[in-house]
């Protein structure tokens, strides 16, 4: 008890101290243009808070990148055990994700907008971004399984189906739950980028194009504040939600 | 009666059975016995259908089942114990069924208060146990056991060996049983196989019956190979 408080005021002087850094080097800049100082950022977020757009923007910022994730962990982890499994699949799927995650996030978002709809390209970026790594991640969890499980089970003559089930899928949830943490961490971040660049109505995306046009880089500071946030309360929500699966599977 | 009849089995540069000969007679159980590495474990996977033979046939095993006891328990450990012997009878019995059977099985094997715990939370020797008791409840006509009490502390050995006994007489089968362990092979074995050499050769049968003048005879061959 007295440790973990000792441990969580240890972490808030951390964080004061680097605020603390912030703030000389503002007042050193002396331009709120190149960076404001913690105090008009914090405002500005209080502004935000108080405003009822903020929330139906967040709702619908959290909407996209959630739907991304979501729409990634299907296919990653559906096709991540099928190629895990079958080498063929791999091999046809293997220069697909390749390219997937070397082309920059910005070709993807353009060729995008000329696709869909304003509110479905960060879905849409969002899914091509976290896809690869929940794909990657179930696939080494695949071929992570102990052979000696699998060959248990040709003796007992387990049928195929559940073989997946029970034996590929179990001993590759660790991985896939990594593949999602560091899946759902980037999926916030290119999901802002995206509304960045196809402005839907509500979005975070066009808050931050908004701050940059009219050089309000309080609010800037202040829409970033919120989205790692988001980024870190959403982790922390998967973790919990893998702990209660953990406990009651 | 299961034959392997003029067997050959390579791995790569290894010729590991020429044209090997052995039986296997119905409802005893049959040692092989011999050095590790010899290839004890591939007759019995060639018995049970996971290794291919080259050359030759297996008589006797067709639409047979096999259940297997290994040197590590090999059990799901993301399940209970009850969960991992449900596992393997999911596709035979129906859920009541199978309630019965696996609760019957953990009691023999003293684990029924320990069946939801698991397979991580249980020693090594109690986890050897639910892979023995599985091997039973699954109703195989052949049951395999490679050296499956090895690196057990002489106490859990023979608690294994007595508990193996007593299940097998309750619920006769043939038994392959792998070891190089002279007591093993001699308390529990019907047939000792004596194998040796590469390609690999019955070097002698030997017959045990419970006399202990017969068993003190088969341990001094034993032991002199």
């Amino acid at each position: 008890m007295m440790n973990s408080i000792l441990r969580n005021k240890n972490k808030l002087l951390i964080i004061l101290f680097w605020i603390l850094v912030w703030e000389i080097l503002s007042l050193i800049i002396g331009q709120e243009i190149y960076l404001p100082s913690p105090h008009a950022a914090f405002s500005a977020l209080l502004n935000l808070l108080t405003s009822k757009d903020t929330y139906i923007t967040i709702f619908f910022s959290t909407y996209r990148t959630l739907g991304g994730f979501f729409l990634s962990c299907v296919f990653g982890i559906f096709l991540g055990i099928m190629s895990g499994i079958y080498k063929p699949m791999y091999d046809l799927l293997n220069p697909l994700i390749i390219i997937m995650r070397t082309i920059p996030v910005m070709s993807i978002i353009i060729i995008a907008i000329m696709w869909f709809k304003d509110t479905n390209v960060p879905i849409f970026v969002a899914f091509l971004m976290c896809f690869p790594i929940i794909w990657t991640n179930t696939v080494s969890g695949i071929r992570s399984t102990d052979v000696k499980l699998l060959q248990m089970c040709e003796v007992y003559k387990i049928k195929r189906i559940r073989v997946i089930k029970s034996v590929y899928f179990n001993s590759s949830l660790p991985y896939i739950q990594a593949g999602m943490v560091s899946a759902l961490g980037i999926g916030w971040k290119v999901t802002s980028a995206a509304e960045v660049l196809s402005l839907p109505k509500y979005s975070i995306g066009r808050f931050l194009y908004d701050s940059k046009v009219y050089l309000e880089i309080p609010g800037l500071f202040a829409w970033t504040i919120i989205i790692v946030s988001l980024s870190f309360l959403f982790e922390a929500l998967l973790k919990i939600f893998f702990k209660f699966g953990d406990k009651y599977d | 009666m299961i034959k392997l009849i003029d067997v050959s089995k390579k791995f790569d540069d290894l010729t590991l059975l020429k044209d090997f000969n052995i039986s296997f007679e119905k409802n005893k159980i049959t040692c092989l016995f011999g050095p590790s590495g010899a290839g004890k474990t591939t007759i019995a996977n060639i018995v049970a259908g996971i290794v291919p033979v080259d050359k030759g046939c297996v008589e006797g095993v067709d639409s047979s089942l096999f259940s297997y006891v290994f040197q590590e328990p090999r059990l799901l450990k993301w399940y209970s114990a009850y969960e991992n012997i449900d596992f393997v009878l999911k596709d035979i019995y129906k859920p009541d069924k199978r309630a019965e059977i696996i609760n019957s099985y953990l009691k023999m094997v003293e684990l029924s208060q320990y069946k939801n715990y698991k397979i991580d939370a249980l020693s090594g020797g109690m986890a050897q146990r639910v892979s023995l008791a599985r091997a039973f409840a699954y109703p195989s006509h052949i049951l395999i056991m490679d050296e499956p009490f090895k690196g057990l502390d002489i106490k859990l050995k023979s608690d294994m060996i007595s508990l193996f006994i007593k299940m097998w007489t309750k619920s006769q089968r043939t038994v392959l049983f792998i070891t190089h362990d002279v007591e093993e092979a001699v308390n529990l074995s019907h047939v000792i196989y004596i194998l040796k050499n590469r390609p690999l050769d019955v070097v002698d049968k030997l017959i045990v019956d419970n006399t202990s003048n017969n068993k003190e005879k088969i341990k001094s061959i034993l032991l002199s190979d």
